[in-house]
């Protein structure tokens, strides 16, 4: 399976999947003009991704955001709703970092996790 | 109380304030401490956006170096007063109208002051290119005049840089201070070649309607232009550096924000749609509780009812209701185009905990003007 490798923008994520060295990482600000065409070619990745037979047995997958706008927020719920979906759903764990005073970042991730039936860890971010 | 409709009164105010942009033109105030790293930002705001793209670089240059030498005046003068004065707020405004770029500033000085500095404009004022230049160079040579460690040469340069004449006002504050107004203007391709007169009235009154405008609203940042993506990334990073020091407020007005000038971006009608977006007007003012964020542009007549049940609907929700409302639309993916998310005054609603202010004023048979208003608690 190829990697995905998109690099931060001022107002998009970096995207780094890597199952090479088995490494998900979503990591940084999100607030495009057009998160559907931003988000594209992630979904198309992880359609390809989960449905295929060599998912490992465990996929952790990093989302560092600092920031993300509505139009975002629903686009990261479809990324879910794929991972949900899939056969491999089972072995997926969300990692969800938010920094300790950055309640509504904690609260989205909750969200997500409430919504989802995959299984969310999270992380507060240290200093 | 009632709540939604926005006064009157604050309507004509912002709606004043976006009438006051025409075509080409342009306004970015900026009220409140000058720190080095929000001088940074508003020149490198001015630089990116709101120095128009088809100007030539030698009037960029011009604009540049003018607002780096006012920039520079009030964070000197700023520094100079140590009395903890209520309004030691210093006021910038870059305004552009019919091929003008306008350079106001704004801050206080002691009142002792007054006569050296009169002084010191007068003579800057009665010199021509050449006089100015020579003078600069005995200045600089002999180092006398300015008692205010080089504010001489800062008025030199700006009458320099902008090849015009400085139009100057003060204004008392009490026995003490007053306030300095420092004007200039700076002709774009296609204008006229003008020179100030320095006793013009008209400008020291557009210069004090507009200060008194700024005090009563307590506005710290006015944005009048085109709304696109680079303008509103322009000015997060004015927020993001300006010092606030609850964090969790400074995420709420940074997202607030994004959801407000993405919904114009989006949503927004305009008389003619250019290449450069949408027409728009963009201001923060604050009071001693909160931060108010507000927005007005141009909205079909057509939108407005649709609109308004959707702004009351969400507005009469409670916490829980808006909770669920959000999860509904987040996951309902028939509502899902680049242009409609559908969750952007929902998380509005939830992140500030208030409702919206909201009005329309008629405009003609077509468009209307649409103003939104959102709090942001100071607790």
């Amino acid at each position: 399976m190829e990697a995905l490798h998109i690099e931060a923008s001022e107002d998009t994520p970096k995207i780094y999947f890597e199952p090479e060295v088995e490494i998900y990482l979503l990591e940084g600000k999100s607030l495009p003009e057009n998160a559907i065409d931003f988000y594209g070619p992630v979904f198309d990745w992880a359609k390809k991704f989960f449905e295929s037979s060599d998912v490992p047995d465990s996929v952790v997958i990093n989302f560092k955001f600092d920031y993300f706008n509505t139009a975002s927020s629903k686009q990261i719920a479809k990324l879910l709703r794929i991972i949900e979906d899939s056969p491999n759903n089972e072995k997926v764990t969300i990692k969800w970092y938010y920094d300790e005073e950055d309640t509504d970042m904690l609260k989205a991730g909750n969200r997500y996790n409430k919504l989802m039936n995959i299984h969310f860890e999270f992380v507060m971010n240290k200093e | 109380m009632s709540h939604g409709l926005l006064n009157k009164e604050k309507l004509g105010f912002i709606y004043k304030l976006f009438k006051a942009m025409q075509k080409n033109n342009l306004n970015y105030i900026y009220r409140g401490v000058f720190t080095a790293n929000i001088t940074d930002n508003i020149l490198a705001l001015a630089e990116s956006n709101l120095v128009h793209k088809e100007d030539p670089r030698a009037l960029k240059r011009k604009v540049y170096n003018v607002m780096v030498e006012g920039l520079q005046n009030i964070t000197k003068h700023q520094a100079d007063i140590e009395v903890d004065v209520e309004n030691n707020y210093g006021v910038f405004v870059l305004k552009k109208e019919h091929f003008k770029y306008f350079i106001t500033t704004g801050n206080l000085i002691e009142n002792d002051d007054i006569e050296s500095l009169t002084k010191q404009i007068n003579q800057v004022n009665s010199l021509d290119k050449v006089e100015l230049k020579a003078y600069h160079r005995e200045i600089l040579l002999h180092g006398k005049i300015s008692n205010k460690g080089g504010a001489g040469l800062g008025l030199i340069d700006m009458a320099r840089k902008s090849g015009n004449k400085l139009l100057y006002a003060f204004e008392k504050v009490d026995e003490k201070f007053s306030y300095f107004y420092l004007h200039t203007e700076i002709p774009s391709k296609g204008a006229e070649r003008s020179i100030i007169n320095p006793n013009n009235s008209k400008t020291l009154n557009y210069i004090s309607a507009l200060h008194k405008m700024l005090d009563e609203e307590n506005v710290l940042i006015i944005f009048n232009s085109y709304f696109n993506q680079e303008s509103l990334m322009n000015l997060l990073s004015i927020i993001e550096k300006q010092m606030l020091n609850n964090v969790q407020q400074k995420k709420r007005i940074y997202n607030t924000m994004v959801e407000m000038f993405q919904n114009i971006i989006q949503h927004g009608d305009d008389y003619k749609e250019t290449e450069e977006g949408k027409a728009g007007l963009f201001y923060i003012s604050e009071n001693n509780d909160e931060y108010l964020l507000n927005t007005g542009n141009y909205i079909l007549n057509s939108k407005i009812e649709r609109l308004s049940k959707k702004l009351n609907y969400v507005n009469n929700m409670d916490y829980k209701e808006l909770d669920e409302f959000y999860d509904n639309r987040l996951l309902d993916f028939e509502i899902d185009s680049s242009k409609e998310a559908g969750l952007g005054i929902i998380d509005i609603r939830l992140k500030t905990d208030s409702k919206l202010g909201f009005s329309f004023l008629n405009i003609d048979d077509k468009y209307s003007f649409y103003t939104l208003r959102a709090k942001i608690s100071k607790k």
